[in-house]
């Protein structure tokens, strides 16, 4: 699987992107071993009260809160972007 | 009168006659401000027949009643006037501290009207108004105006001028304040030249008062509370500015590439916020009274496009790069520099020189137009020197001031104009995001994105994520934020303030702020009123529901790569239930039942 961030999470993970080969059933098992590598500083840009109410996910392109949010399966030849609450006009 | 200042100034350029009125309180309070007002002046002053750069058109520049106070991200005023890129109505909004100075040398508008027998400037210091030579400033760039105007006039007043774009009347000038700021789209700035206006200085002593200042400082505490606490308002926008959606929009397949070619771009991380911020970013920058700082301060080093100023935003970005296969970062802010310089909307100039390059490729145009450059799609220098020779009015730049549309004409194709009526599309697609392709439609100012950001539910997922490619519920959708942002506009607050509050709090704070109450409702009301009376006025001007139309390769050519691959434009279905949501007849005409109810027959 390939993760790419953006914006702060970006400074939050010191990278672009990477390959991840833990298996991750769904998106709430990513995020959580994410938030587990990453802390808190991770964290606070993607769960409001551990509800992903924050980050814009992604998986190959497509938001996952349209899909079935934290319970969205994963692949392991999946994309999955995540970018904290920004936005602009 | 609190909020509202009470009074209005007219300047008749052709004869020199200044004179003030008062400003009627059931006009103020059934139009707000700034672009409700200036629409209502120029329904009942400008025959919308009238041609945009005749003495016969006014130019409209009015404040809301938030403007000069403290309330957060408030201090905007409007320029409103006919377009003469649309034939339509133009309402340019801009930030800065211009809004705030005319309200406290003690007006709420200007309307200006005629034109002079030769260039001037208008200094407004308080009471004492002065049309003022301005033949030695015609000509100069928007810095240099502002400076030797500064000089002959207080070193702290407020420059409102156009450039050498506005002068020759680029179709899409625009007015610029506080050097960076725009008044930006839809060719207002070409009107200012037209009557010989150079330049609009204004300093004032004065203030604004409030209705109820306890219950206006608990508004704005709690508004700026709810601003700070969101993280798009609070942290987001200051951290990257509006460039940081070209990845978002990128990546869901909704980022404009190759003149509309295609949804996505290869590229577009090297022009994204992320890269703005390492590498041009000097500082953010705020408007009047803003708690956000969404501004660029930005400064290139590279010798080639070496330069510093402000930007670039999102749409800026996208239209000297992605819309033209350009991922050079420099050349994109360097592009931007130069329209803040010359006076030039980046969204039109970007979207026109993207036009160009498709004419370019497919052989309409060749190097005997374009003076022995090759336009091709990706030339960052190109694309540059094109932006320069638009601003100066040399060469094919003279051809590219007309807009994509006029220029897409000229050499027999029209089709390749990304265009509502005339008027550039911004930089999201209607083809992977519906509900945003009917506001660019049915905008009475032709294709923009901040009449009706739906891109905030329908991407970003604010105040709550609605699914982007349905047209379920859309035109509801961007009715209801079509009459919130005309509400919002007409009061002088910064659209970005909607990430935090909502119409509640607006409401709240303009009825502690005037002493008149308005509810929700009638803050919304007003915003219905606004958009039906711009629409009365389009109508009158010969626009119809034929112009409530995108270019057809948004409604036939899919979007080739990407998430969003396959996907077009499904307006023809939605058009209609707009029409009828908003009490128009199937033509588009308001119904005289919806015109009653809003006070308009």
């Amino acid at each position: 699987m390939r993760i790419a961030y953006f914006a702060t999470l970006r400074d939050v993970a010191g990278k672009r992107e990477e390959g991840w080969d833990r298996p991750a059933a769904t998106v709430g098992d990513l995020l959580r071993d994410l938030v587990a590598k990453y802390g808190p500083e991770f964290a606070r840009w993607v769960f409001e009260q551990g509800e992903l109410r924050l980050a814009i996910v992604l998986v190959n392109g497509r938001d996952v809160r349209g899909l079935q949010r934290l319970d969205t399966p994963l692949a392991p030849a999946d994309t999955v972007t995540i970018f904290p609450p920004v936005g602009g006009g | 009168m609190h909020g509202w200042i009470g009074k209005v100034l007219r300047i008749d350029l052709t004869t020199g006659k200044t004179s003030t009125q008062p400003l009627d309180a059931g006009l103020a309070r059934d139009y707000i401000g700034a672009r409700g007002l200036g629409t209502k002046f120029l329904f009942d002053e400008v025959d919308p027949k009238v041609d945009a750069l005749s003495p016969a058109n006014k130019l409209i520049f009015v404040a809301g009643p938030f403007t000069g106070t403290y309330a957060p991200s408030g201090g905007r005023y409007n320029v409103v006037t006919k377009a003469p890129l649309t034939g339509g109505i133009a309402a340019a909004n801009s930030g800065g501290t211009w809004g705030p100075a005319l309200k406290y040398a003690g007006y709420d508008a200007v309307i200006i009207e005629g034109k002079a027998p030769k260039p001037v400037y208008v200094w407004i210091r308080n009471q004492n108004v002065e049309i003022r030579d301005a033949s030695h400033i015609w000509g100069k760039t928007v810095p240099d105006t502002s400076d030797a105007i500064r000089a002959e006039t207080d070193q702290d007043a407020h420059v409102a001028c156009i450039g050498p774009a506005g002068e020759n009347q680029v179709l899409f000038a625009c007015i610029m304040n506080d050097l960076h700021r725009a008044a930006g789209r839809s060719g207002v700035g070409a009107v200012m030249g037209s009557k010989n206006l150079k330049a609009f200085a204004v300093i004032g002593t004065g203030a604004v008062t409030c209705a109820n200042k306890e219950g206006f400082e608990r508004a704005v505490l709690k508004v700026r509370e709810m601003i700070h606490k969101h993280p798009t308002g609070g942290t987001g926008l200051r951290l990257y500015g509006t460039d940081v959606l070209t990845n978002i929009l990128n990546q869901i397949g909704g980022h404009p590439t190759k003149n509309f070619q295609d949804g996505q771009y290869a590229n577009a991380d090297k022009i994204g916020g992320e890269s703005l911020s390492a590498k041009v970013l000097q500082r953010p920058k705020g408007c009047f009274a803003c708690v956000i700082s969404c501004g660029r301060v930005s400064k290139v080093t590279t010798p080639k496009y070496k330069g510093e100023g402000e930007g670039p935003e999102y749409e800026s970005a996208w239209g000297f790069g992605s819309d033209s296969l350009i991922d050079d970062l420099d050349a994109v802010t360097k592009a931007n520099f130069l329209c803040n310089e010359y006076g030039m909307d980046t969204i039109t100039m970007g979207a026109t020189i993207a036009c160009a390059m498709e004419l370019y490729d497919i052989g309409a145009i060749t190097k005997a137009d374009t003076g022995g450059i090759a336009l091709e799609w990706g030339n960052a220098e190109a694309m540059v020197e094109m932006t320069r020779l638009t601003g100066v009015g040399e060469g094919f730049g003279k051809k590219l001031a007309l807009g994509s549309y006029r220029l897409g004409e000229l050499y027999g194709h029209p089709e390749l104009s990304m265009s509502v009526k005339k008027q550039e599309i911004p930089a999201y697609d209607p083809r992977a995001i519906q509900g945003i392709g009917l506001n660019y439609a049915t905008a009475n100012c032709g294709a923009a994105h901040v009449r009706g950001y739906t891109i905030q539910p329908e991407v970003l997922g604010t105040p709550a994520k609605v699914d982007k490619d349905t047209i379920e519920g859309k035109p509801e959708l961007v009715i209801e934020y079509q009459n919130m942002t005309a509400a919002l506009d007409a009061s002088g607050a910064c659209l970005f303030t909607t990430f935090g509050v909502g119409a509640a709090e607006l409401a709240e704070l303009l009825s502690t702020l005037t002493g008149v109450g308005y509810s929700t409702d009638e803050f919304m009301k007003c915003g219905d009123r606004i958009w039906n009376l711009e629409r009365l006025w389009n109508l009158r001007a010969g626009l119809s529901a034929k112009d409530d139309q995108l270019p057809e390769r948004l409604l036939k050519l899919p979007i080739k790569t990407g998430p969003s691959k396959g996907s077009v434009s499904r307006l023809p279905e939605m058009l209609p239930v707009y029409y009828e949501r908003r009490g128009w007849d199937a033509s588009g005409v308001p119904t005289e039942a919806r015109l009653r109810a809003l006070g308009l027959a």
